[in-house]
């Protein structure tokens, strides 16, 4: 053991002390994959770890939920008050509100405060405050403290409330607690409750309660383990922090190719260290020992190091998709970030894991070193170069695999085959580097000297020689531009899917939500409204949109309704080929019908004229499905039916929204100001087409943004992998570098050969990197994508955006030398033409 | 006028603080066409005084002429242009670019120097060390003397007056040797440039027109042949 050490100390640490420059360029691209991922596992469990807040748990911890579509009758409460067991109920009413006049939303949660002691011993309201529908209880987050008033916005209108108290257990949480009567009326949802929550005694299991509660309750009234909803939510949510989760070890793979260049460097430099370590008797293992404790070195530094940094860049994180998951899936405020003991572990292995995975290979090669081979370094570049042909076509096999895993279904939602086809289509392109960038030189060794000069030759033929190690750096960055390029069409297609949709899909002139409203608890617009602004001159319609939230197969999804007869004259709604648009809506009024959007029917695997169950009006019954939608507006998916449909069934008439859609002759401004002023005492947001679109674009780009900023960092932790690699070779090259001094170069041509070199790496990096990204946007767009959200994405180029990122990475690679040519600039050629 | 001229020059190295003379007050001057060498044990500054002599190097006192141009404060690009006009170096260990080809390897100089008609002249240089046929070969395929005298094509090709050789038989057979020292004095004869060469081998030294003893970094003997 204390050989090994020995051995370890002399062959591997002096070395990495004697460049501490390339050890912690190495460490820190450790540091920042490593990083990546912790920061995005850290950001996910905050931004979905507030579905189950300490606001579930107000009234403490319910073991059964009832809930019904459009909310559960009052008096089932009655009924369910009468059983002869020993349970206990507790009504819930649960809306989204906004604080005025900031304009910050709160949770605000109706409860039977007389009953459920939610408010804490302490302060038990009286039966006089109870009365008093204006009495609120707060979070300490929001002002103003007791006795205060507090204005808040709830659907389309405002209401003033006293503060009575503060929350016990809710001091983090933006939440408003009312009775549950106050909260009826201000929702408008009198006679309905969200759920009713029911405790049961621990004689008896769960299941044994949950069947007698369903036994009293009419059809249609669904009962279920408390949480189902949030494991729902998280369920939902899945797909969505999976991607993020897959995107983040991009980072970690090109980290791979790093450490595998670092220790291959090693290896080629020690040859003749491990010969006479050899020769002296150390053994095959102590050498391949020795090379992997180098890289569990690099991994446990940049473990720790990424540790810290990790929670710094989660920081960030956790906004980015705390508003993604608030906007697409459920109002939800992000929860504290938490450094586990299970993240700190995540981040040392990762760190470790993937620096020894990757040391593997040249490790391995370095315990194959015999004790007479340790002669010379050329011998390794010659066998790099006699195995192109193989690699290549190992890299084809590779392909030919991926393309194959790319047909694959998912497995259980999850696109495993897809991010399958991925890893071997990433695998496939790094074998294939050697033979490209051996073609590229091949090609650029005639005339390159004639048009760039004879530096850009010396550097070309640099490159040429030292095949392997350019290859890997190629690899690495290369990896990085393929994955920022595949994001690129991704996001690029998706983008000009979805302009193109709203095209299709916004066609009315204004749009009215409720002030106060959020993703996953509907808001609504009083009837009235939509009456009055229908009488309006210059009006042509009001199209009344409603939706429900409701659970769907063990998934949150969305029940909606709309004018059918509206939705046909003015709108472009588009089915799925081979579908007819016109017969679908002309038969969808007609009966229990019903029309499902593309991520609905792909996840829950729904045809046209297959059945779908719903439980309405307290009786489950069968709608038909007549056709699939294009949609790209929620992820959960919609059930949509005539509005008079529901009607029938959920006799409710408010609207989620309202279209307004203006005559063809009339003044737009003169029509907007009509509606503005009708809709004054209402508190409803107005918006224009155009305004609308922009929110939307708005939300798509910020949904992506963190996409953004992952590729970013894989591709600076490339750039750094390449300012280092630089290093190295002008460190190994310096011998060379004070000949061309003694032969006449200027030290300007000696900074130009190091830029020229690192000019055809980044050319060659990003002519592989664009090739394998146009592949790999395929299986994200058609695969990934397809599986994980249902949604069809119609290919495009984002010219201007590759454009532009391919620049920029490019740029950085050039600045990436800047250092490594100063520091070969610097060498003294006097010294380093004598150096053996 | 000498076209190679050290007046009084003294170098001095700092290693981990402590100062090393290299070379002591050493006056030396070398005419064109003369071939001298420069003989005495390891480390008594012969490699020294030939990178002074090359202007790859600045004396601690003391001044180096090079066909009447002082070295002393000329900045980078000036010591840059003197060598590509009037130097060429020749090495021990040959130093041959192994990823260019032989002729790629002559022409290097002239390239560097932004020079036309660089294969014209590698290739005339590599007839005149009798290696023409050789030229598209790379530097592994060729034997040590065949590598030296590529080497010595290349310190050839720009024409220089100054040619400074060092140790530029170590690492050849005694054979082979004689070859490459006298392809160098045949250079300082019929294309008229100085040859300073170092070298331990009294064998070739005495080929040379003179024989300049060193000694702990001093001029220890001057001996005309």
């Amino acid at each position: 053991m204390k050989a090994r050490l020995r051995i370890f100390h002399r062959l591997i640490l002096r070395a990495l002390f004697r460049e501490p420059l390339r050890t912690a360029l190495t460490v820190f691209a450790v540091a920042l994959g490593v990083a990546v991922v912790l920061a995005i596992e850290l950001a996910g469990v905050a931004a979905a770890g507030s579905f189950r807040s300490s606001l579930e748990t107000l009234a403490g911890d319910a073991d059964l939920e009832i809930t019904a579509i459009g909310g559960v009758p009052e008096e089932l409460l009655g009924t369910l008050a009468r059983l002869p067991y020993p349970l206990e109920f507790s009504p819930r009413l649960e809306g989204v509100a906004r604080v005025e006049p900031e304009g910050a939303s709160v949770t605000a949660v109706g409860l039977d405060l007389i009953a459920q002691r939610a408010l804490g011993d302490a302060q038990h309201p009286s039966p006089e405050e109870i009365a008093d529908s204006r009495a609120v209880w707060i979070g300490a987050d929001i002002e103003p403290r007791k006795g205060g008033v507090l204005s808040l916005s709830v659907n389309d209108r405002r209401f003033e409330f006293i503060v009575r108290g503060s929350l016990p257990g809710a001091a983090r949480e933006r939440v408003v607690v009312m009775d549950i009567a106050s909260a009826q009326d201000a929702f408008a949802r009198a006679g309905r409750l969200d759920r009713i929550e029911a405790r049961h005694p621990p004689s008896r299991p769960l299941e044994h309660w949950r069947q007698l509660i369903l036994d009293a309750l009419p059809p249609g009234v669904a009962v279920e383990p408390a949480g189902a909803r949030t494991d729902e939510n998280r369920k939902m949510l899945a797909a969505f922090r999976w991607n993020l989760r897959v995107l983040s070890y991009i980072s970690l793979i090109v980290c791979g190719f790093l450490i595998y260049n670092t220790i291959s460097v090693s290896v080629v430099r020690r040859r003749p260290e491990i010969g006479i370590a050899r020769a002296l008797g150390a053994t095959r293992w102590d050498i391949l020992a020795a090379f992997l404790a180098e890289a569990a070195c690099f991994g446990a530094a940049g473990g720790l190091a990424g540790l810290a940094l990790g929670r710094l860049l989660a920081e960030g994180a956790v906004g980015m998709q705390a508003a993604t998951v608030d906007s697409l899936y459920v109002s939800s405020a992000p929860a504290a970030i938490e450094l586990s003991a299970g993240a700190v572990a995540l981040a040392l292995l990762t760190g470790v894991a993937v620096s020894l995975l990757s040391a593997l290979a040249p490790a391995f090669e370095a315990s194959r070193v015999a004790p007479v081979e340790a002669l010379t370094s050329g011998q390794r570049e010659f066998q790099a170069r006699v195995r192109v042909r193989r690699d290549l076509l190992a890299g084809l096999l590779l392909a030919v695999l991926a393309a194959a895993a790319s047909q694959a279904p998912p497995i259980g939602r999850k696109p495993v085959f897809g991010y399958v086809a991925a890893l071997l289509l990433i695998a496939a392109s790094a074998m294939a580097t050697p033979a490209v960038v051996t073609v590229l030189s091949r090609a650029w060794r005639k005339g390159i000297r004639l048009i760039l000069g004879v530096e850009a030759m010396l550097a070309a033929r640099g490159l040429a020689a030292s095949l392997r190690r350019t290859s890997v750096l190629v690899g690495a960055l290369s990896t990085a531009v393929a994955m920022m390029v595949a994001v690129g069409i991704m996001v690029g297609s998706f983008r000009q899917t979805v302009v193109l949709w709203l095209d299709q899909q916004l066609r009315a002139d204004l749009y009215l939500r409720p002030a106060a409203g959020g993703a996953g608890r509907q808001a609504v617009i009083h009837p009235g409204l939509a009456d009055a602004l229908e009488a309006l001159p210059g009006v042509a319609a009001v199209e009344r949109f409603r939706s429900y939230d409701i659970s769907y197969g063990g998934l949150p999804a969305l029940l909606a309704s709309g004018p059918t007869e509206i939705v046909r004259r003015f709108g472009k709604t588009r089915f799925l080929p081979g579908q007819d648009r016109h017969a679908i809506l002309d038969q969808l009024p007609l009966g229990d019908y019903v029309i499902v959007s593309e991520p609905f029917a792909n996840k829950h695997r729904v045809r046209p004229d297959d059945m779908i169950a719903l439980p309405l009006d307290g009786e489950p019954r069968e709608f038909k499905a007549l056709g699939v939608y294009y949609d790209y507006s929620n992820e959960r998916g919609y059930i949509v039916m005539d509005r008079g449909v529901m009607l029938k069934y959920l006799p409710d008439a408010a609207a989620t929204s309202l279209s307004v859609y203006f005559d063809s002759g009339a003044d737009p401004a003169v029509v907007r100001r009509a509606v503005e002023r009708t809709s004054a005492d209402y508190a409803v947001s107005i918006q224009s087409n155009r305004a609308l679109r922009a929110e939307a674009m708005r939300i798509f780009d910020r949904t992506f943004a963190i996409t953004y900023a992952l590729e970013a960092v894989a591709v600076f932790v490339a750039v750094m992998g390449i300012a280092g690699a630089l290093l190295a070779l002008i460190i190994d090259r310096r011998q060379e570098m004070g000949v061309l001094r003694f032969l006449g170069a200027a030290t300007g041509q000696i900074r130009r050969l190091v830029l020229f070199e690192a000019a055809l790496l980044g050319l060659a990096a990003n002519l592989i990197g664009l090739a394998q990204g146009a592949l790999l946007s395929l299986i994200l767009i058609f695969v990934i994508n397809k599986q994980s959200f249902g949604w069809t994405i119609q290919f495009h180029w984002p010219v201007a955006l590759l454009a532009g990122g391919l620049s920029l990475i490019y740029a950085a690679t050039l600045a990436a030398a800047l250092y490594p040519a100063r520091v070969a600039v610097r060498l003294n050629p006097i010294e380093a033409v004598r150096e053996q | 006028m000498p076209l190679l001229t050290l007046d009084h020059v003294s170098k001095t190295y700092r290693t981990n603080g402590a100062a090393v003379t290299a070379l002591r007050d050493v006056s030396l001057a070398v005419e064109a066409g003369r071939f001298v060498a420069l003989a005495g044990r390891s480390g008594c500054g012969k490699t020294t005084l030939l990178n002074l002599a090359g202007a790859m190097d600045f004396p601690s006192s003391g001044e180096v002429l090079i066909d009447g141009v002082t070295t002393t404060g000329l900045g980078d690009a000036a010591l840059t242009r003197l060598r590509r006009a009037h130097v060429g170096f020749i090495f021990q260990l040959f130093h041959l670019l192994p990823t260019l080809s032989v002729v790629e390897n002559v022409e290097l100089p002239l390239l560097l120097a932004g020079r036309s008609g660089a294969r014209g002249a590698a290739l005339e240089s590599l007839r005149w060390v009798e290696l023409e046929d050789l030229a598209g070969r790379m530097p592994h395929q060729l034997s040590g003397g065949q590598m030296q005298r590529v080497a010595i094509a290349r310190a050839l090709v720009h024409s220089p007056k100054l040619l400074l050789a060092d140790e530029p038989i170590g690492n050849l057979d005694t054979a082979t040797g004689s070859t490459v020292v006298a392809l160098l004095r045949r250079i300082a004869r019929e294309r008229g440039a100085a040859v300073l060469m170092a070298t331990h081998s009294m064998e070739s030294a005495a080929a040379c027109d003179a024989i300049v003893r060193l000694r702990d970094g001093r001029i220890e003997e001057i001996e005309p042949r």
